[in-house]
């Protein structure tokens, strides 16, 4: 009888701890080598940028990448550090969930102690450290942070004689102005919005106002207003059906290149993609801005959602002390500079880094889309939770059944508040 | 089944003379040696595959077998779980979710598939014109890139810019079904695909059983002159059982692996498997490396096991009557 697939990695897992061979790092001529876990490596650009930097200053050091690919980096990167016989000394971790679960693991190092030491302020990550900090202590230093912004197609404006969206919006407006800009039939659709099939996409409007967390369960009936909008705006045409997109695989970036959306909430990792694509052709939508998230009443405008892109050391190596010099420079004032020449955000944030963004080649040169760049107030898509992974998957499931209209609004979001509360007690 | 053999082993030597099975042969200090280095030498030809085997697959099993009742994240201490794991993949609803869709999809895909895999066997059996390319068109599904077809598959099931829908809207259908996106039709979906899949590669497998019967009982059925149906019913049919039942089995088991298919075809866009479509390996995978759960996926792959283990059993003893 043949067993699972999951049995085999299982295997591989206990393997791993048997032959876990120490890899030894001792260089030719006498430079330490850091070895680094990434992803993507080839469509990145700033990995070589933060790497030059950091050797063009430490040149008796030399950086390595290995590149365990995006799809299942966090799964891969697990894998590898179980057991304590991988040969990374730094890592960088994708997503919270991820985070959390390789702190359970223990395979993380402790970095309170070493900040402590070498006196980092925490406070220049604006709140993001505290929020990864697990009973007093955290194990990843943010180097890369970004947020959600409202792009627009200006083009698409102007021949439709509509004034750009403002830095300042509450979503009736959006709503609205979603509508107007909607036109056209068949190959010359417009779309007003465009809402990509993650959840975070319509679901997380709803924590804006700071009242609740994702992570809570019980009541969700505060994400009500906002999935009756997008599915209202879905029924009218405004936006893209949620099913097409999802069976069909659509990638969001392709309807904002060939201009067949007006709006497109996304996040800023996408400012450098289109700058890149608008250069090499690929896009259309050469002419573009960026605009603070709409938000609800009451909310200070610049409110909005992020993530966070880290770095941490295993527990496993043995050149902890030159890791943390390398995680101290990519996430402190030297690193945020190269990543900022790259057209990407920093986790440390000033005047300084966003004039170096706003000064990018490519970027939109109007006032608003450089001052929708000042983050008021930013929630982690995915706070920390020792159950993040587990919640993740129920959120992701209904907000699947309400899109795609097998649940209504208010059955989705009840069996949720059920479901979430299942992961909690267990 | 051994047991049997032994005692219908010949009491005659292959030249008629009985054989005395009182007469205990001594053998020679010599000879038993000779006999051990025989076995090493054997053995060490059978070692470089066995220890593969352990090392990767005897091994691996029955640590899955202590894990299933242990707590581990696969880095920090195991603790004794005892049945807790069992008793939560049996509260987890989507857990049981998985259960219940690989059920679904294995009763609906087995029989059809056999049924249409036979059907163009005999079909294809028959001396027509352009026999050769229908066997490769009915084949190649098979042989195609599973990333490659289930992209084509979901763009012709798009539910609302798909050619299948488009065309049940023009036949006059006011609500065609949504396919992959519908709780209801999405594993209906799922079981067409599989069918469309796999259908070539046991139809070439029927078609090898039935160039072997013989082609003398259907001679001696038209002399007794029976019809093409009761030729169907009584001769062809009883040849083809040993190949009905290796199909059976085979396809069971395949069944219950389900994975690849279902992902790519339903999880694809969002990368993930909603409660309509779970199956019990995407459970078993994301329990061990979503959660890190490893005693719970140890847990789910056991009943993975013992339920293709019971079907197969049942299947052994049905064939036997």
């Amino acid at each position: 009888m043949k067993k699972a697939l999951a049995l085999l990695l299982v295997a591989l897992i206990s393997l791993s701890a048997v032959f876990a061979g120490g890899s030894s790092e001792s260089a030719d001529d006498g430079k330490t080598t850091l070895t680094w876990a990434i992803w993507d490596y080839a469509t990145t650009p700033y990995y070589d940028a933060l790497i030059d930097a950091y050797e063009a200053s430490h040149p008796d050091v030399n950086v390595e990448v290995i590149d365990l690919g995006s799809a299942d980096y966090q799964t891969a990167l697990q894998i590898q550090l179980s057991g304590g016989g991988s040969e990374f000394d730094v890592v960088a971790v994708k997503d919270i969930p991820g985070y959390n679960n390789l702190v359970k693991a223990g395979l993380l190092a402790d970095l309170t102690p070493l900040a402590e030491r070498d006196g980092i302020d925490t406070s220049l990550y604006g709140g993001i450290v505290e929020q990864v900090t697990v009973d007093g202590k955290f194990y990843e230093l943010p180097f890369r942070s970004d947020f959600w912004v409202l792009f627009y197609n200006k083009d698409l404006f102007d021949a439709a004689g509509v004034p750009y969206p403002t830095n300042d919006m509450t979503f009736e407006e959006y709503d609205a102005l979603a509508r107007q800009m909607t036109s056209g039939s068949g190959a010359s659709k417009v779309y007003g919005a465009h809402y990509h099939t993650w959840r975070s996409a319509i679901q997380l409007f709803g924590i804006l106002d700071g009242k609740h967390q994702i992570t809570d369960g019980g009541d969700y009936s505060y994400l009500k207003p906002y999935y009756e909008m997008a599915l209202a705006q879905q029924a009218d045409g405004i936006v893209q059906d949620y099913a097409t997109l999802k069976t069909s695989n659509i990638h969001y970036s392709g309807v904002f290149y060939n201009e067949s959306v007006a709006m497109m909430n996304m996040g800023s990792w996408y400012i450098a993609t289109l700058i890149a694509a608008n250069n090499d052709g690929t896009s259309d939508a050469e002419n573009w801005g960026i605009v603070k998230y709409p938000h609800a009443e009451g909310v200070e405008p610049g409110t909005t959602l992020g993530t966070i892109t880290a770095l941490a050391i295993p527990s496993g190596t043995d050149q902890s002390e030159e890791a943390w010099d390398f995680v101290k420079f990519v996430c402190g004032e030297e690193g945020a500079k190269a990543l900022a020449g790259t057209g990407n955000f920093p986790a440390l944030t000033n005047d300084d880094i966003n004039n170096i963004i706003a000064a990018t080649p490519g970027f939109p040169t109007d006032e608003a889309s450089k001052e929708a760049l000042n983050v008021a107030q930013l929630y982690l898509e995915m706070p920390l939770h020792d159950k993040s992974a587990e919640i993740e998957v129920v959120l992701n499931e209904f907000h699947d059944q309400i899109m795609t209209g097998n649940m209504s609004v208010d059955e989705g979001l009840a069996e949720m508040g059920r479901r979430v509360d299942e992961v909690l007690a267990n | 089944m051994l047991k049997k053999k032994e005692s219908e082993a010949p009491a005659f030597t292959a030249n008629g003379l009985p054989i005395d099975r009182s007469i205990k042969i001594v053998k020679s200090k010599a000879a038993k040696r000779e006999e051990v280095k025989r076995n090493l030498v054997a053995y060490s030809f059978i070692a470089p595959n066995f220890i593969g085997f352990a090392i990767f697959t005897l091994v691996p099993i029955v640590f899955a077998f202590a894990l299933a009742f242990l707590n581990w994240n696969g880095n920090t201490e195991m603790t004794w779980a005892g049945l807790d794991n069992f008793k939560y993949i049996f509260t987890n609803e989507m857990f049981l979710a998985s259960l219940k869709n690989t059920f679904v999809y294995t009763i609906g895909t087995v029989p059809l598939t056999l049924v249409v895999a036979l059907f163009l066997a005999i079909v294809l059996n028959q001396k027509i014109r352009g026999r050769n390319f229908f066997r490769t068109v009915s084949f190649f599904p098979y042989v195609g890139s599973l990333v490659a077809i289930t992209a084509v598959w979901n763009m012709l099931f798009n539910p609302s810019m798909g050619p299948i829908n488009e065309i049940l809207i023009r036949l006059g259908v006011e609500d065609p079904p949504r396919w992959i996106a519908d709780n209801d039709w999405a594993m209906f979906t799922i079981v067409l695909f599989s069918v469309w899949k796999y259908m070539g590669y046991y139809m070439v497998i029927y078609l090898a059983g039935l160039q072997g019967i013989n082609t003398e009982l259907y001679e001696a059925a038209s002399i007794d002159g029976v019809n093409t149906w009761q030729k169907f019913w009584y001769v062809t049919l009883p040849q083809l059982r040993n190949t009905t039942f290796f199909i059976l089995i085979m396809l069971t088991i395949q069944c219950f692996k389900v994975y690849d298919i279902v992902y790519m075809l339903a999880g694809a866009g969002s990368g993930a498997l909603s409660q309509a479509t779970t199956v019990l390996v995407y459970e078993i995978y994301n329990s061990a490396f979503r959660y890190w759960r490893l005693g719970v996926a140890s847990a789910e792959a056991l009943v993975l096991f013992a339920i293709v283990l019971v079907v197969t059993i049942v299947q052994f003893k049905l064939d036997k009557e």
